[in-house]
């Protein structure tokens, strides 16, 4: 009789199996031949050597979406070299909706720059000149000044990259006699307030407008009749109209909404069409323009008056002592009860406050900052 | 009791901000003040540089006072602390120690004077020496 082994020196012995010489058994993969393909994968392949074949080596200059070519992989428009229309900017061809919106052009960007920082021309007047929003001009001024400091500083430039997607996506061009616009200027976002609906009796006589409106809907009083147009009154031109207006109680005030023709970025352009609609000044172009200049001049002087008379008063209020090592600034502030409160607790008021617990640590607590100061 | 003008520290750790407050000498340096006055933050702040102010690379110590009230609370007697002494030099409310930063940087708001401050000084110290001089001459006078 043969001795006995345990059964765990049998385990460590390697017998041929299953298990130790064929692994794809065990995969269910029982031929060795190639494996038949997909419904799918077979369409994928025929699209890619059918019509997907000219989309290989993609056309110079072109967006090359689907949309701009048929089923069978050939070009819609009648040249390469003819420009794309709309319906070739179309890159879903499933959501015909969607249209790829034009960025601008290394060409527009670097004009636009050299209008504000070399020119020195206001983002209001730059922005209108080349029909891209004020948001937009100052945003490409920064980018470009801090394109130039990474170059002065010597630091690498994705240059190439930025090429190629400039190439693949539409650009709007910058030709110096023929300006295209890039964007409507002049839109307004609709208001929060605006979205409540508001019953407000009114007398059938009035007449009642959108600034009346702006007024019910920020809970402000009526304005007094000289300043209404309804009542004969004489009113603030809306191009004029930017000196913000507060309503409600001490430390919960609120502006008081304006009309649409003073909140929309470019209240100067609908004078200038006005203007150029009025029939005393038909065929007087000149002084057209130089009425629409002086607007934007008299705008760019009250509000930079504004921003001085700003500046000064809180310079006013403040004592700055020089140190061998930092300034000392002290500011003279109110600490009356009515920035602080019948309780002591106004949040307006400086300095920590008393009897107020710190939530800093409790459940849903939001920490991340809501603005940045640079 | 005295009532003092001092410092309250209400922040966390590692990060000092104080409140300026008026309260009874006894009483606890963080409870319930007779009144707040103002700030201090004694972390030096960078200044923003905006469109409309060029950089400064100086840092500031931001305080905030109500200059009124504390007129009020030393006008009806209230002590000031060493700390609040200091505040006070810089604006002139207060006598500055000798010494201290408040004295070097204003002294009976010297600084707003800008740079006649230094003038200001030399031209005390020139006449110190000269009252000097003048009593050693009283002196040798008296010898002879």
């Amino acid at each position: 009789m043969a001795p006995r082994t345990p059964s765990s020196i049998s385990l460590l012995t390697s017998s041929p199996s299953v298990f130790t010489h064929c692994s794809s058994c065990l995969k269910k993969e029982f031929s060795s031949s190639q494996a038949p393909q997909t419904r799918l994968r077979r369409q994928m392949f025929a699209w890619l050597e059918g019509p997907g074949e000219s989309l290989r080596y993609p056309l110079p200059n072109s967006t090359n979406y689907l949309s701009a070519y048929d089923k069978r992989g050939k070009l819609l428009r009648e040249g390469e070299d003819t420009p794309e229309s709309r319906e070739d900017l179309r890159p879903f061809p499933l959501n015909q909706h969607f249209i790829s919106e034009s960025i601008l052009s290394e060409d527009l960007r670097q004009e636009i720059w050299r209008r504000v920082q070399v020119e020195k021309k206001s983002v209001r007047t730059v922005s209108v000149e080349l029909g891209v929003e004020m948001r937009r001009v100052g945003a490409v001024v920064r980018l470009v000044e801090l394109e130039k400091r990474q170059r002065a500083e010597g630091k690498p430039t994705a240059i190439p990259y930025a090429r190629a997607i400039h190439q693949m996506v539409p650009t709007t061009p910058f030709e110096p006699g023929k300006i295209t616009p890039h964007e409507p200027i002049n839109d307004l976002p609709v208001h929060p307030l605006t979205d409540q609906q508001v019953f407000y009796p009114t007398s059938e006589s009035r007449a009642f407008n959108r600034t009346d409106a702006g007024r019910v809907f920020s809970g402000a009083p009526r304005l007094p009749d000289s300043q209404d147009v309804a009542q004969g009154g004489n009113p603030v031109e809306p191009w004029r109209n930017i000196k913000p207006e507060k309503v409600g109680r001490f430390q919960n005030e609120t502006d008081v909404l304006k009309p649409a023709d003073a909140r929309i970025p470019h209240p100067h352009l609908v004078a200038f069409e006005k203007d150029r609609s009025d029939p005393d000044l038909r065929r007087k172009e000149e002084e057209i323009k130089a009425r629409y200049n002086q607007r934007l001049l008299d705008d760019a002087e009250s509000r930079a008056r504004a921003r001085q008379e700003k500046i000064d008063r809180d310079e006013k209020r403040k004592t700055r002592v020089e140190t061998s090592r930092w300034q000392f600034v002290v500011t003279d502030v109110s600490m009356s009860s009515q920035a602080t409160g019948k309780d002591g607790r106004g949040a307006k008021a400086p300095g920590m406050r008393y009897g107020v617990p710190h939530e800093d640590r409790k459940k849903g607590q939001i920490k991340i900052p809501t603005r940045v100061e640079v | 009791m005295v009532v003092k003008l001092r410092l309250a520290r209400l922040s966390k750790r590692h990060q000092p901000f104080y409140n300026i407050v008026v309260a009874k000498d006894r009483s606890a340096r963080d409870s319930k003040p007779m009144e707040v006055l103002g700030t201090f933050n004694p972390v030096p702040q960078t200044p923003l540089a905006s469109q409309f102010q060029p950089t400064q690379d100086k840092k500031f110590k931001d305080i905030q006072l109500d200059i009124t009230r504390t007129k009020y609370w030393l006008g009806v007697g209230a002590q000031p602390s060493e700390g609040v002494q200091g505040i006070l030099g810089m604006l002139g409310l207060w006598e500055a120690k000798p010494g201290t930063m408040a004295a070097r940087g204003s002294v009976g708001g010297a600084a707003r004077m800008g740079g006649e401050k230094e003038a200001q000084i030399e031209g005390w110290e020139r006449e110190r020496e000269r009252e000097r001089e003048q009593e050693k001459e009283m002196e040798r006078d008296a010898v002879v």
